[in-house]
């Protein structure tokens, strides 16, 4: 296998992002952008596929570009995981930016652009690709958000997270330069060696441990913000309120499959040592403080929001705290069996909910046009009997996101839970049960509104959309939804062999000690 | 023994320099002296590389950072007004109370966790060490991968740019979700 195709999806990422570009600048009539963005997503992903149903990329290919990209099945995964949910993304730009007047090409560009910054990301193995993945994905993520400038929520938005989403990488940056002084390394695969042998003497000398204690805690930071976890979600109702709604499941979905990527890769791997994930002295009582701080403070703010959008995100913001769980169990004691089990039920909750949030904000764009927005509860009300075709796919994934069956949030929970039971953490999996019984309450708000209210005489009244676009995209999230609600075990298959995939050992080539100021050298 | 004491006084002003400027950046509410401040702080660390060993790199940053950045920051500030002060603002005190002692308390946390000699041992420079063929050797070699992926950070970032600059064009729909109800109050958006 050559190289070129165990790059192939970031190459198609880049070359259709790049001609969808030139096409907007050029062409002399209106190019299909929206379609042209969603095929690029769609074959990006379909090749990251077809290397994995080959078998993966064999470690000699993987060699000429690791640590800094590292192609196993782990990163294939994230990579279709982040095509699909662009994919659906890009078609519900194709609907929502012609609609509300803001139909600019460069907004597929950046979003196709932050894409490969997420793939980058999810598939950095040393932490320079990483942070110039973070950067990538975050400037196009700012952009999107800030799209709509003239427009004060969007630009307080914008502003808002691109504030503290410098503040956090710097101090993420902090964390990897600390790192490097205090291992002599700064891919993931060297850390955890440096950890491990204590051929650094970290672990004879305190001291030099409370430097990694600290480093790991300065990245945490910057990844915590990018899931947006309690208490680093300041930004997050605020930017996914203001953003156009295409960019709100854009980030959602395709910033939190890298951040978890990341996440998953230097807490299990580079920070994967006996000191560092120990319940004693580590990362996992962290971890799990903050999923329960993260589920209880976003559902009951949740519950007292009167905007849909803004439900939305601090549901977002729950979820996040649902994944933190799996962290938990993916870790799973240091047991591998557990681990195993735990870091399947992660990346399986992770794809489901790709497909829910996104559908879930499609269906929002879908239940409003121009000037007749759907904001408020109570402009859903009676949408069911008025436009049963606008109201049904809503119903659809609210129930996905309650985690209801048939559909794909049931199994998304329902492994999550038990992956946290089996590693020990009962008490874990009550807490994050409770908050799905919270979580239901303002969800299943939304189905009673549709179908069981009738609007106040005079109110403002939703009107739904018409857009092949946006049919195109719930049609194919709806689809996967009750596919994997339905018959999960392909996919829960899938998520298992990449978990497994995860920090395995490819030799990795001898390289000799940098000097400590070629790191800087690089980024001037 | 002389030069032992040189290189620590060296670096002592180098120091003291950055810091003073680093924290004049953040402090001063005219933006001109913020963005002189900055320049000071560039210059220092600057001066820091050069004792490390590492000319081709200071001269980049006072040619790129200095030269270029900080005469940009200018243009922007004398652009908007040099009289565009930060007006005082008392909203959330108590919030920034709270965040300064925490973000006190883990700087100092940080500062005696690092007092203490904590880092691993590299070994000595070899000879021809931050040159520039040494720089261009690294950056062609090992660092490739790092190097050629940071165009697209680039990229975005020029995609970026040309996209919220071009935002300003007149956006027929200026009120839309959100501002076409009745405005939620404020404290809703603060929870």
């Amino acid at each position: 296998m050559s190289l070129w195709f165990a790059l192939s999806p970031l190459i198609v990422l880049t070359f259709g992002g790049l001609g969808l570009m030139m096409a907007d600048a050029f062409s002399k009539t209106r190019s299909d952008l929206a379609l042209g963005s969603f095929l690029t997503f769609t074959s990006a992903g379909l090749f990251a596929l077809a290397l994995w149903i080959m078998g993966g990329v064999p470690a000699a290919v993987m060699l000429k570009v690791a640590p800094y990209i590292v192609l196993d099945k782990f990163t294939l995964f994230f990579t279709a995981t982040i095509c699909l949910g662009g994919a659906i993304s890009s078609l519900l730009a194709g609907g929502y930016l012609p609609e509300h007047d803001i139909d600019r090409g460069e907004f597929y560009a950046l979003m196709i652009l932050a894409a490969i910054g997420a793939v980058l990301l999810a598939a950095a193995g040393d932490f320079l690709s990483l942070f110039i993945g973070l950067e990538t994905m975050s400037l196009g993520v700012y952009c999107m958000t800030g799209f709509r400038r003239t427009n004060p929520r969007s630009a307080e938005g914008a502003l808002k997270y691109f504030l503290l989403g410098s503040f956090a990488a710097a101090l993420m940056l902090y964390g990897g330069a600390l790192i490097y002084g205090a291992t002599g390394s700064t891919s993931i695969e060297g850390i955890r060696t440096a950890l491990t042998s204590g051929e650094f003497g970290t672990l004879r000398d305190p001291s030099r441990l409370a430097t990694v204690v600290i480093a790991m805690v300065l990245v945490l930071v910057g990844l915590a913000f990018k899931i947006s976890a309690v208490p680093f979600h300041m930004w997050t109702p605020d930017a996914y309120q203001g953003a156009p709604t295409p960019a709100t499941a854009f980030m959602s979905v395709v910033v939190k499959a890298a951040a978890v990527a990341t996440m998953m890769r230097v807490l299990l791997v580079a920070f994967g040592d006996k000191a560092s994930s120990s319940w004693s002295s580590g990362w996992p009582p962290v971890i799990a403080g903050m999923a329960v701080l993260t589920m209880l403070v976003a559902n009951f703010i949740a519950l007292r929001q009167e905007n849909v959008k803004r439900m939305l995100a601090y549901s977002s913001i729950a979820h996040a705290g649902y994944l933190l769980v799996g962290m938990v169990a993916a870790w799973g004691q240091g047991n591998e069996i557990v681990a195993g089990e735990g870091r399947a039920a992660l990346l399986f909750y992770m794809l489901q909910y790709t497909v829910t949030q996104a559908g879930a904000f499609g269906a929002l764009i879908l239940c409003g046009s121009k000037g007749k927005e759907a904001v408020t509860y109570e402009d859903l009300a009676g949408l069911g009997r008025r436009h049963p075709g606008a109201a049904l796919p809503f119903a659809l994934f609210i129930i996905s996101l309650a985690g209801v069956p048939p559909t794909a949030g049931f199994f998304g929970k329902l492994y999550l839970f038990r992956a946290a039971v089996d590693g020990g953490f009962t008490w874990l999996a009550i807490i994050g049960l409770l908050n799905s019984a919270l979580g239901a309450y303002y969800y299943l708000r939304v189905l009673v509104f549709l179908y069981m209210k009738e609007p106040a005489p005079g109110a403002a009244q939703a009107t739904p959309m018409k857009s092949g676009y946006i049919y195109g995209a719930l049609a194919i999230a709806a689809a996967l939804v009750l596919y994997f609600g339905i018959l999960p075990g392909k996919a829960l298959e899938m998520a298992a062999s990449a978990g497994k995939s995860l920090g395995a050992k490819i030799e990795v080539r001898e390289v000799p000690t940098k000097m400590p100021d070629t790191a800087t050298a690089a980024l001037p | 023994m002389m030069d032992f004491w040189l290189e620590r006084i060296y670096f002592g002003v180098c120091a003291a320099m950055a810091i003073a400027g680093a924290i004049g950046t953040v402090a001063f509410p005219n933006p001109i002296r913020g963005a002189m401040s900055l320049l000071f702080t560039i210059v220092a660390i600057a001066g820091m590389y050069l004792q490390l060993h590492a000319p081709f790199l200071a001269a980049i940053q006072l040619i790129v950072y200095a030269g270029a950045v900080v005469v940009l920051f200018l243009f922007v500030i004398m652009l908007i007004g040099p009289a565009a002060t930060a007006t005082r603002d008392a909203r959330g005190l108590l919030a920034r109370a709270i965040g300064g002692l925490a973000a006190s308390a883990v700087s100092l946390q940080i500062i005696l966790v690092l007092s203490r000699k904590v880092f691993a041992r590299v070994p000595v420079a070899q000879g021809g060490f931050g040159s520039i063929e040494s720089i261009g050797d690294l950056l062609f070699g090992e660092y490739l991968v790092p190097f050629e992926i940071s165009s697209f950070l680039l990229m975005i970032a020029i995609v970026g740019a040309v996209a919220v600059a071009r935002g300003k064009q007149p956006d027929p729909q200026l009120a839309d979700e959100g501002e076409t109800k009745a405005p939620k109050p404020t404290a809703e958006a603060h929870p």
